[in-house]
């Protein structure tokens, strides 16, 4: 191909109406390939998988992490369901005093209670 | 052959025997995709063993998210991302690097680019398309790597980069323009 008609080529494969598809390939016939070098994936997958290696002790960790942090998330969640449940169940509503324990309270009581007296 | 049934296994069983730790799985993944990691991290910072750097870090930066792959995308659309993410990231290295320690700033960023190539005469297609790329602005750069490299769609590509559909087609149409010009003085 000349280098004009490539050149044109490489201009038509921007066309939003052309199938980018097709002109793509026909660039990559042409001669622009990119690759890696040889042993590329070799490389890669060293990286990777060395014995004793810090990227794979790395994924580990995070992926015990996370199943711990869900099971405490679980957990978590539950508690506070069965808490507001029993709120909701002695005071009878989800106002502040409720959740403050002071629903029932008069305020003599209380200050009978921070006082002593 | 091991090879050859791993080359007949599809990406969600790729996916889920590298997750259980099979070496030769991800091999095989890093095998399918790593010409089209080349094509957007070469197209994007050109001919360098940096790219080989970036095509490497894009491998191990997917080994650490196979568990946040869902299969709900294709694992290439998932890769891209990933490639394209590291390879912006490299390129604003690089500006704040020359902005720097030049007055110049992105001029000289495209000189160190295309010097290797400057030196030699050979004007192959390869060297053509990456003369071109490297002389665009970064963000026109990006979506003529897609398109005209990978043969993505507008669609594709305003997935991949995150982009409204009017911005990808807005900016194909200005890198359009851009490619012209600096063809034009090749």
């Amino acid at each position: 191909m000349k280098v004009t008609d490539f050149k044109e080529l490489l201009i038509r494969s921007l066309d939003i109406e052309n199938d980018p598809v097709p002109v793509s390939k026909k660039i990559e016939e042409a001669g622009a390939t990119f690759s890696f070098s040889e042993g590329f994936r070799d490389k890669v997958l060293e990286k990777i998988y060395s014995s004793g290696s810090a990227v794979v002790r790395e994924v580990e960790f995070v992926r015990s992490l996370n199943s711990v942090f869900y099971r405490i998330a679980l957990s978590g969640a539950a508690a506070i369901i069965i808490l507001l449940i029993s709120i909701y169940m002695i005071q009878g509503s989800f106002s502040l005093d409720s959740f403050l324990g002071l629903g029932n309270g008069y305020d003599e009581s209380i200050i009978c209670l921070l006082t002593g007296n | 052959m091991i090879g050859e049934s791993y080359r007949q296994k599809s990406e969600n069983d790729l996916v889920r025997a590298s997750l259980d730790g099979d070496k030769q799985a991800f091999g095989e993944i890093v095998t399918r995709y790593q010409n089209m990691v080349a094509r957007t991290v070469k197209g994007m910072l050109g001919d360098s063993v940096y790219s080989e750097d970036i095509g490497q870090e894009v491998f191990i930066k997917l080994y650490h998210s196979l568990s946040d792959f869902r299969g709900e995308a294709k694992l290439s659309t998932y890769i891209q991302k990933i490639a394209v993410n590291l390879t912006l990231n490299e390129i604003k290295r690089r500006k704040r690097f020359f902005t720097t320690f030049s007055q110049k700033g992105n001029n000289e960023m495209h000189e160190f680019e295309v010097a290797d190539h400057d030196s030699e005469e050979r004007k192959d297609a390869s060297e053509l398309v990456n003369k071109a790329l490297m002389r665009m602005d970064p963000k026109f750069r990006i979506i003529v790597a897609m398109r005209m490299l990978q043969g993505y769609s507008t669609k594709e590509t305003a997935e991949i980069l995150d982009l409204p559909l009017g911005t990808v087609l807005s900016r194909l149409s200005r890198a359009q323009e851009q490619l012209k010009n600096i063809l034009g003085k090749l």
